[in-house]
């Protein structure tokens, strides 16, 4: 045993060095200049930043829409992950590629792909007054909805994957059960598959949450300046407008956010799902 | 007439090209134990799916309790079902395991009341509150069980219960749930692959082959009286002898020609007919009696099992001739020698051959 420990150790080694000199040591600093006032450690960065209404409309858009991107990846992406853990053969493989390829697409490509789906001559637009929803092409471009579907679109396999891998570990024959005891089928989605996929719905939820609340590229290709999140202010500080004060205080906020909900939707996934 | 509890009448299904139930029609009496069995791919899980209505049919109609369940789905049914690997809900202890079907259909403390006596019913008080996890195959079967039962269905399916226990807890297990549905006056379709099994829990059995039921009888009349060489193979120990009817005796027995000699048995055949003769191995006993049908096969093996010895003697057919014994055998026997052995005609199960297989 005393051998598999040690072994342990040294298999993590790499990881441990690689990420304490690109990782940690950088957050440290980050964390500490943040923290940093005139005389020694203050919190007066904070106290300036969150007494500005400015500031809690960034972090409102920032919650706020990394919120319906996940919420839209959720409901997209809960049904995709049961077809393709149901799917067989050829068809399983196909959806598997269709789910994966894009993945190997850059985020850039794909926001720049969006920016022509969304403009007031693109595709969505043309097909809504196509159908006679819209009277006349509008723009999606630069609106909060554009980025949040296109946003959905590029975090979207990190929905699917995580709830197919637990999807796949369920007996078909549990719903089977459950309809065999006199439950109604939706009852038995709510009692069943709803519990038993709850820890791949808190992983996929939490991936796209953190994925969406720190997004810099796609905000700035489909949104633009006017509209800032917490993740595109601490870019524009640090290479606009070169003040490593606000950038820190910004990058630090984003963080303690995102972890934090991140932890509290574990730990309430795990009291629902006993012993899941 | 009264109408069966259950009735399924020509049952069909096909998946694809392959027919896995061609005509099926099947009655059980109310609080009868009857046991689908066959080979494994006979149809006999296609057919507990149909009745419990996990699976449509493709022609066919299901009553229970004079009603028509056809187009029923299964949670309307009334029909519970005992999974072969259980299928119990691993995010809930035993007790919530048992009390699922109650829920909203009865009140909490009523629920409550009912699982708990379903746990004290299969001995697992003592589990209540654990995962069903932590259970070894006996007890998640005792669960499985519990948990069908609970909600107080009119039939009770059991696909395979046992298959996954080991040989001791299977034979504890067959008695307790024979005992339990007694006590309760479930009525229970029980589908297995093994005959022992068959025979010791079923008011009657019913042999399956190739989508078709080939006999519905007691274990006894299975037993004794076979309807077709198939129940004959399939249903405990037996030599066959393939021959052809040469001729007709007084009292309706016919004489058949076999490579180990004329053979004497009851039965209708024309002359000229292409059969098979059967004889379990207890029918069977050593030396050369009048009235009686002797041969003298080669003797290969003594195989001893304790209470009972088989002796195996070279047939001319794939399958060996075997005489089995409680008594002490003749004490000159050795293998390789030809040895007289002799049975009643009418032990002679006669069934007709079909020469184009």
């Amino acid at each position: 045993m005393k051998s598999d420990r040690s072994l342990v150790g040294w298999l993590a080694a790499p990881a441990v060095f690689y990420l304490t000199i690109v990782y940690a040591l950088p957050l440290t600093w980050l964390l500490a200049r943040s923290m940093m006032g005139p005389e020694g450690f203050s919190l007066v960065l904070f106290e300036e930043f969150l007494g500005d209404p400015f500031s809690w409309r960034v972090i409102g858009n920032t919650l706020r829409i990394a919120g319906m991107v996940t919420i839209l990846c959720l409901l997209i992406g809960y049904p995709v992950a049961f077809a393709l853990a149901r799917a067989r053969g050829v068809v399983q493989v196909v959806l598997l590629a269709a789910i994966i390829l894009p993945l190997s697409i850059g985020v850039v490509v794909k926001a720049f792909a969006w920016q022509i789906v969304l403009r007031r001559d693109g595709v969505v637009s043309q097909f809504l007054v196509g159908i006679g929803v819209w009277s006349e092409p509008q723009r999606l471009l630069f609106t909060e909805i554009g980025l949040v579907v296109g946003a959905a679109n590029v975090f979207l396999p990190f929905m699917i994957l995580p709830i197919y891998s637990v999807v796949k570990l369920i007996d078909p024959r549990l719903m089977e059960a459950g309809a065999t005891l006199g439950v109604s089928p939706v009852s038995r989605f709510f009692r069943i598959l709803f519990p038993l996929t709850l820890p791949g719905i808190v992983s996929g939820l939490a991936f796209v949450f953190s994925l969406a609340v720190s997004m810099f590229v796609i905000p700035s290709l489909l949104i633009g300046d006017r509209f800032q999140t917490l993740a595109t202010l601490t870019g524009r500080s640090f290479l606009l407008m070169r003040n490593e004060a606000l950038g820190s205080v910004t990058a630090t906020v984003l963080l303690v956010l995102a972890v934090a909900i991140v932890l509290i939707s574990s730990l309430l996934a795990r009291r629902v799902g006993r012993f899941a | 007439m009264i109408e069966p509890f259950l009735e399924v009448r020509n049952a069909r299904k096909n998946f694809g090209p392959t027919t896995v139930l061609d005509g099926v029609t099947l009655g059980v009496t109310r609080g009868e134990f009857v046991s689908l069995l066959g080979p494994s791919g006979c149809g006999k899980t296609t057919l507990l799916r149909i009745i419990a209505g996990l699976t449509g049919a493709d022609v066919g109609d299901v009553r229970l309790d004079e009603q028509d369940i056809t187009t029923l789905p299964p949670h309307k049914r009334d029909v519970g079902v005992v999974f072969q690997n259980y299928a119990l809900f691993p995010h809930l202890s035993v007790m919530e395991n048992i009390a699922f079907g109650l829920k909203g259909r009865v009140a909490k403390d009523e629920a409550t009341r009912i699982a708990a006596r379903f746990l004290d019913l299969v001995h697992m008080r003592d589990f209540a509150e654990r995962s069903v996890r932590a259970l070894s195959g006996g007890q998640q079967q005792r669960v499985a069980v519990a948990r069908a039962l609970a909600v107080a269905p009119k039939l009770l399916l059991l696909d395979e219960p046992f298959s996954a226990l080991d040989r001791k807890l299977r034979e504890t297990m067959q008695i307790e749930l024979k005992r339990l549905l007694r006590e309760l006056g479930t009525t229970a379709i029980f589908v297995t692959h093994d005959q022992d099994e068959a025979l010791v829990m079923s008011d009657r059995i019913a042999v399956m082959n190739q989508g078709r039921i080939e006999q519905l009888d007691t274990p006894q009349t299975l037993y004794h009286a076979p309807a077709t060489s198939f129940a004959l193979q399939f249903v405990g120990l037996s030599t066959r002898i393939s021959g052809q009817v040469i001729g007709h005796q007084d009292g309706n027995l016919i004489l058949i020609e076999t490579r180990h000699g004329v053979v004497c048995a009851p039965g209708n055949f024309a002359r000229g007919s292409q059969v098979i003769i059967g004889i379990r191995p207890e029918r069977i006993s050593f030396g050369m009696l009048d009235g009686q049908n002797s041969i003298a096969p080669q003797l290969t093996d003594i195989v001893f099992q304790g209470a009972r010895v088989q002796v195996h003697f070279a047939s001319a057919e794939d399958e060996p001739i075997i005489l089995e014994s409680s008594a002490r055998l003749p004490t000159n026997l050795a293998s390789g020698e030809a040895v007289s052995i002799s049975w009643a005609p009418e032990d002679t199960l006669v069934f007709p051959r079909d020469v184009s297989a």
